[in-house]
């Protein structure tokens, strides 16, 4: 019985368990790609330059056109309609900033740390029992679901935060203290917010209640940077689809979902091996 | 009075050791203790003599998620600190000596590397801790409180900092952390004077960034022996490079296809490095990298990759490494003082640490063929768990080990049922096991008459599963709109049963899953009708199901889930179930009619859980199911079971009671058994469940208390006896609320009656119909609150202090000695938790021989009592003030001994198996009449009373030399706040001090 259901095992992982590593480790090379990691002895001019037009199909107010180089935003155009006198505002990235998109780092940064983990498991190597298998199972989608949960995620950030954020001072001509931006990526779209704020008197009757943090405040939402108090007046949010990065969390997916099969197929095996008659 | 209840965990282990797949291993400056953080969350803190004997003390509880690294948090050695990250972002403060956590925090990311560094501005010193981790910083973190100070971030091309060193210059003041970011960018910020008395969170910028084109990098360090050089270990090469200006000395690659991991200097011209699979390497470095050599950077701008330098020693991992489940963790520690081993140490999935031992030279051997070293010294936790004579005992021991074999079978799962102080346990054979706790508990922890007996304590056996039971759950506890008979039970066979407690009968057997059932939760009291006599199920298949227990079918089977479900929750108003899986997605289901509303990914599903946690107060889901994980059971005892159990609502009750009448009796009976509450947690879902019983100290009182005052003959208690002891912080109640407690206990004492015959006539019934089943599970015949009193008294009873006490302790009160040293443990702030692990006690033997002048051995018997006296200061304070408000109580009691109960008028039973004869309905009557007049003999109750009381002060005496610097200063029940210790003098002054009182008293009898 022992040996009998020890050979099974043998013969489920040594079959089995490569197949699938091997089918995930190619298709994680495949995400890894798309993130262009700058190789380090290249220069950074060879990253790959995407122009992506961000826009509304509701409202356009707001226009942006930002270049996106690997992970960092490295020129922005950005077109402010204001509503009041429907003078347009222009805006672009100093020549000496980019921006780079946290996001975008920390998915990449993940998915080669998964990517690594596979690599030390080649075929050259012989998991010995389920439970190995299970542990390399679980290492792997913990950094699978973390890169997914960043790019489908975006921080949640309070507008004083924002404010301090440093956005607002990579702008040439600067933005005016009434004026806005943020950058963020929610699934596979590239996101602008632009939020037009306007400054509350002190003796005003409104109450004051300070915002929570979120990815996307109304307006409305107020809150106190440098001793001024803000309100929301308006909230602009156009997007784009960045085409690659849908790509990656398919691969994302589809590999969380092999690696939870193989887990589903070995539970199932160990429960039948482990079994033991009272 | 503190707002802090007392609250006393005791563990019972078990005969297996916890898993223990040791993630992160540190060893503290003195070289006596190793701390090793798993995988599943727990730390353990390791002792270590200076002859390399390791032993494990105490397990901490309180992350979640994996430990991802650890650091000590404190310079000195007088108070040594130790600083935990996990996986999930959680940072722990720890006290290494007693295990308490001192500050805790979470942050939104995750740490994967922490190093102390000790500022020195003039002649205050700081401590701080600088992290890194899964976010393009160095978060420079306070030491005492864990707050984030300001980061060090970098302005060109910033990215995760994979590996980190901190160089002191003796020559400066300046010291300079040299980071290497995960694409191979070296990076150098300079911490001076005035950044580390900055407190503001403007970043500090870089010095030096500089490519040293390392992919992969897996560990820095820099030369402690010259101050010169810098060692980086990448996964297919390690590099040297000059600690001034960066440029590259040599570089050696990987052979074999191996991954490095590691690397630290050993010696001046002497590196180890270790790879992933446990192999450790030492080698000589070229004189192109000795930095007092003339050859010194003689090659700097050379190609130097490929010459291999000599091997001096290989250190091959162990044969039996084939059972490791992941990588093991090597890291290499040097003492500063004696003893200066030099160790390198590795710690592997099965929760074994392996010590090496490298000597200062080099063997005389050629040097073309590599030494082989030999482990020092190697240990796992399981092993210094079969080490133990007699082995760590289990709740049920006794009952479970099958004729013809040694290991008892284990148990998966419990529950604790404390309104009637049973234990409900089912194990890997597919039984289910209802046991008196109290009873349980004393036959595991303490010698006594009921060793000699079989099958004892009472229990029943209910057999329905085929295997493995994996979860139970007693509805009636979380709702009382259940039926207090109904047991639920999941199992690995993929059936939910449903049991009726009372007669043994199994009601119900629900197969709708496909997959062992992993949960049994209660939905909350708003849902609907039919859904409230539901109880919801999850299995491995990743179903979700609701199973009426009145229609006895299942209502819904929500089954698409393509990932395990991590969480349930409920949105009653909307009859709608929320499903969370370990991917992230939400799964929305109408309850009514089964369908899938929607289901969600990202922002939303994050919105939607939330949402959820606003409808339905905290803890709903999962709250009162046994420990499915320690994640679970962790949460669940910070959150609800504390909490409640402890703190507030006693608090409550002591208060009600003293207000007056108007008080809600009809809540009280509830809390009636809280005084001691036995809950299974494990570590790791593939582990048996191991046991701590929580005893609280004021609710014992307030039961001795509240049966006393109900008492019948109310002569007995005189209000002198009360009177006397006045220390007794809930004495004053008594009186006032005499009239109270008798109405209630009368309405106690029906529903008791009730019970028990119900259960004796259900038994008797069965009996008739199945003669192996008659044992007899008279739970309510004997006086449980005496029974906890009694089990609660002896383990914290310091025997072997005085030999005449003990010998009155045991003849007169009734008091047992433990078998072994009790494992006791320390709950500190926020549901951290530290148990001692069974081994303790040899450490402490070792310590115990080491202060006796003559060194003889002591035997563990002496020790049972000590230990709990020498092993944490934390700890004997509390027990101190447990005794003695107990003994406070105990002696305001007419018939104050654990004496008299039936167990010892009861017919000794042949120690026979297969024989079903129990004279179960004449020993409690016959023992009753016995031990009543035994009570009332004047003289004895004198003595007793006598001893108590110089028991008592004794104990309070031995308090006051402790209290005087402890106690009253940092408010004792807090166990939270007590950051200073006294010293092991104080402790020695007091032993003598009770040793005085003791013989005063024994005089006096």
């Amino acid at each position: 019985m022992r040996v009998h259901t020890f050979l099974t095992e043998c013969l489920f992982l040594a079959k089995c368990v490569h197949a699938v590593l091997k089918q995930l480790q190619d298709i994680l090379k495949e995400a890894s790609r798309r993130f262009s990691m700058p190789s380090p002895g290249l220069c950074e001019g060879q990253l790959k330059q995407e122009n992506f037009i961000l826009g509304s199909s509701t409202m356009d107010q707001v226009k942006g056109v930002l270049t996106l180089q690997g992970e960092a935003l490295t020129q922005a155009d950005i077109n402010i309609k204001v509503a009041k006198s429907s003078q347009v505002m222009h805006f672009a990235f100093r020549d000496d900033k980019q921006w780079k998109l946290q996001q975008i780092q920390d998915a990449r940064n993940h998915v080669n740390q998964a990517l690594q983990l596979l690599s030390s498991r080649d075929e050259s190597y012989t998991f010995k029992t389920g439970a190995e298998v299970n542990k390399l199972m679980d290492a792997v989608m913990l950094q699978l679901s973390r890169a997914r949960n960043r790019l489908t995620t975006p921080a949640s950030m309070t507008l004083p935060e924002l404010a301090a954020s440093g956005l607002v001072k990579m702008f040439t001509p600067p933005m005016p203290g009434d004026v806005m931006v943020n950058f963020y990526i929610n699934l596979s779209k590239l996101c602008l917010t632009v939020y037009q704020l306007h400054v509350l008197q002190p003796n005003t009757t409104k109450n004051f209640k300070s915002a929570g943090s979120s990815v996307l405040h109304n307006p409305g939402a107020m809150f106190e940077y440098n001793n001024t108090k803000f309100e929301v007046s308006h909230v602009h949010k156009v997007e784009c689809v960045v085409p690659w990065l849908n790509d990656t969390l398919v691969f994302f997916t589809i590999s969380l979902q092999l690696c939870q099969q193989l887990k589903d197929k070995i539970s199932v095996f160990s429960s039948f091996w482990n079994y033991r008659p009272f | 009075m503190s707002g802090n209840s007392l609250v006393l965990p005791i563990v019972l282990w078990g005969r297996n050791a916890p898993t223990h797949c040791i993630s992160s291993l540190l060893v503290m400056d003195d070289l006596a203790t190793i701390i090793t953080g798993c995988h599943d969350g727990q730390i353990c803190i390791w002792d270590m003599t200076p002859e390399l004997e390791i032993n494990p003390r105490a397990l901490l509880f309180g992350h979640t998620a994996s430990v991802t690294c650890l650091s000590k948090a404190s310079a000195g050695s007088d108070k040594q600190y130790l600083v935990s990250a996990s996986e999930s972002g959680e940072m722990c403060l720890w006290d290494v000596n007693d295990g308490r956590c001192i500050e805790f925090t979470k942050l939104a990311c995750a740490h994967t590397g922490i190093q102390f560094y000790q500022f020195n501005i003039g002649t205050q010193r700081e401590g701080r801790l600088l992290c890194h981790g899964h976010y393009p910083e160095i978060l420079v973190v306070d030491a005492t409180s864990l707050e984030v100070l300001y980061s060090l971030v970098s302005k060109i091309s910033p990215d995760w900092i994979s590996s980190m060193s901190i160089i002191r210059s003796h020559r400066t003041q300046e010291d300079t952390v040299v980071a290497v970011s995960v694409t191979g960018i070296l990076k150098v910020w300079i911490i001076t004077a005035d950044v580390s008395r900055m407190q503001d969170l403007d970043p500090v910028f870089e010095e030096e960034s500089k490519p040293i084109y390392c992919q992969g990098c897996q560990s820095i360090s820099f030369c402690t022996f010259t101050q010169l050089s810098l060692l980086v270990v990448c996964s297919k090469y390690w590099r040297v490079f000059d600690a001034g200006d960066f440029s590259l000395l040599c570089s050696v690659p990987s052979e074999n296809n191996q991954s490095w991991v590691g690397g630290e200097f050993i010696a001046a011209d002497k590196v180890i490095i270790w790879t992933e699979d446990g192999c450790s390497y030492i080698y000589k470095l070229p004189a192109s990298c000795l930095p007092a050599s003339e050859h010194f950077r003689s090659n700097v701008g050379k190609k130097t990759e490929g010459s291999i330098p000599p091997l001096v020693y290989s250190i091959a991992d162990r044969a039996d490494k084939q059972l490791l489940i992941c990588p093991p963790v090597t890291r290499f520690f040097f003492g500063r003082r004696e003893p200066f081993h030099k160790l390198l140490i590795q710690g592997d999935s099965a929760g074994r640490l392996t010590v090496w031992s490298i000597p200062e030279t080099s063997p005389l051997q050629p040097l073309s063929s590599a030494a082989e070293l030999q482990v020092s010294v190697s240990i796992s936790l399981q092993e210094a768990f079969d080490k133990l004579m007699p082995s760590p005992a289990g709740i049920i021991d006794q009952l479970s080990v099958l004729p013809g074999s040694n290991e008892p079978i284990k148990v998966t799962a419990s529950v604790y049922i404390p309104s009637q102080g049973r234990l409900v346990c089912g194990r890997e054979d597919g039984s289910i096991v209802l046991v008196p706790a109290t009873q349980t508990a004393i036959v595991q922890l303490l010698q006594g008459e009921h060793m000699l007996r079989r099958g004892w304590p009472p229990h029943r056996t209910l057999r329905g599963h085929r295997h493995k039971v994996t979860c139970l759950l007693y509805p009636h506890q979380v709702s009382p709109r259940y039926d207090q008979r109904s047991l639920v039970s999941g199992g690995v066979d993929f059936s939910v049963i449903i049991w009726d407690i009372f007669t043994g009968e199994m009601k119900h057997i629900f197969c709708i899953h496909g997959g062992e059932i992993t949960q049994l939760i209660v939905p909350p009291e708003n849902c609907s009708t039919r859904v409230q006599h539901c109880v919801c199920s999850v299995a491995s298949d990743h179903s979700v199901g609701l199973l009426s227990l009145r229609e006895r079918k299942c209502i819904m089977l929500a089954s698409r889930h393509l990932f395990p479900i991590q969480v349930i929750k409920w949105r009653p108003c909307d009859d709608y179930l929320v499903v969370g899986c370990s991917d992230g997605s939400v799964y929305v289901w109408q309850m009514d009619t089964g369908a899938l509303d929607r289901c969600v990914m990202g922002i939303t599903a994050v919105e939607i859980l939330n949402a959820c946690d606003e409808v339905v107060p905290a803890a709903m889901d999962s709250l009162n199911h046994p420990a499915v994980n320690l994640k679970q059971a962790m949460t669940r005892r910070s959150l609800a079971a504390l909490k409640n159990m402890a703190q507030h609502k006693l608090q409550t009750l002591a208060t009600n009671l003293l207000a007056a009448d108007n008080a809600d009796k009809g809540n009280l009976p509830k809390y009636s058994h809280n005084s001691l509450v036995v809950q299974a947690m494990k570590t790791n879902v593939t582990d048996p469940d191991m046991h701590v019983l929580f005893f609280d100290v004021e609710a014992v009182i307030i039961q001795l208390l509240t049966e006393e005052a109900q008492r019948p003959n109310p002569t007995l208690v005189s209000p002198e006896t009360l009177q006397k002891a006045p220390g007794g912080a809930d004495k004053g109640g008594s009186f006032l609320a005499n009239k109270i407690f008798k109405q209630v206990k009368e309405t106690i004492k029906e529903n008791i009656k009730e019970h028990l015959l119900d259960e004796d006539e259900d038994e008797e019934e069965e009996q008739r119909r199945r003669e192996e089943k008659s044992k007899s599970l008279s739970l309510l015949e004997y006086n449980l609150t005496m029974d906890t009193a009694k089990l609660f008294m002896s383990c914290l009873h310091a025997w072997g202090l005085n030999g005449e006490l003990d010998e009155v302790c045991l003849t007169r009160l009734g008091m047992l000695r433990p078998h072994t040293p009790v494992s006791f443990g320390l709950i500190s702030r926020g549901g951290h938790m530290s148990l001692m692990l069974p081994t303790f006690k040899d450490s402490l033997l070792r310590q115990l021989a080491e202060g006796c002048a003559e060194g003889r051995k002591l035997s563990v018997s002496e020790i049972v009592g000590k230990g709990t006296y020498g092993v944490s200061r934390a700890v004997t304070t509390q027990h101190l003030l447990s005794v003695i408000s107990l003994a406070n109580t105990l002696m305001s009691m007419t018939n104050a001994t654990f004496i008299g109960e039936h167990m010892k008028k009861a017919p000794a039973r042949p120690p026979r198996p297969g024989t079903p004869e129990t004279p179960r309905k004449t020993t409690p009557q016959a023992s009753s009449p016995a031990l009543q007049a035994q009570i009332k003999q004047g003289p004895w109750r004198g003595s007793l009373c006598l001893c108590l009381h110089a028991w008592l002060r004794s104990a309070i005496s031995l308090s006051l030399s402790l209290s005087l610097s402890l106690s009253s200063a940092h408010g004792i029940c807090s166990s939270c706040s007590l950051r200073h210790s006294c010293g092991s003098s104080a402790i020695e002054r007091s032993e003598i001090l009770i040793n005085v009182c003791f013989k005063n008293c024994i005089c006096h009898v």
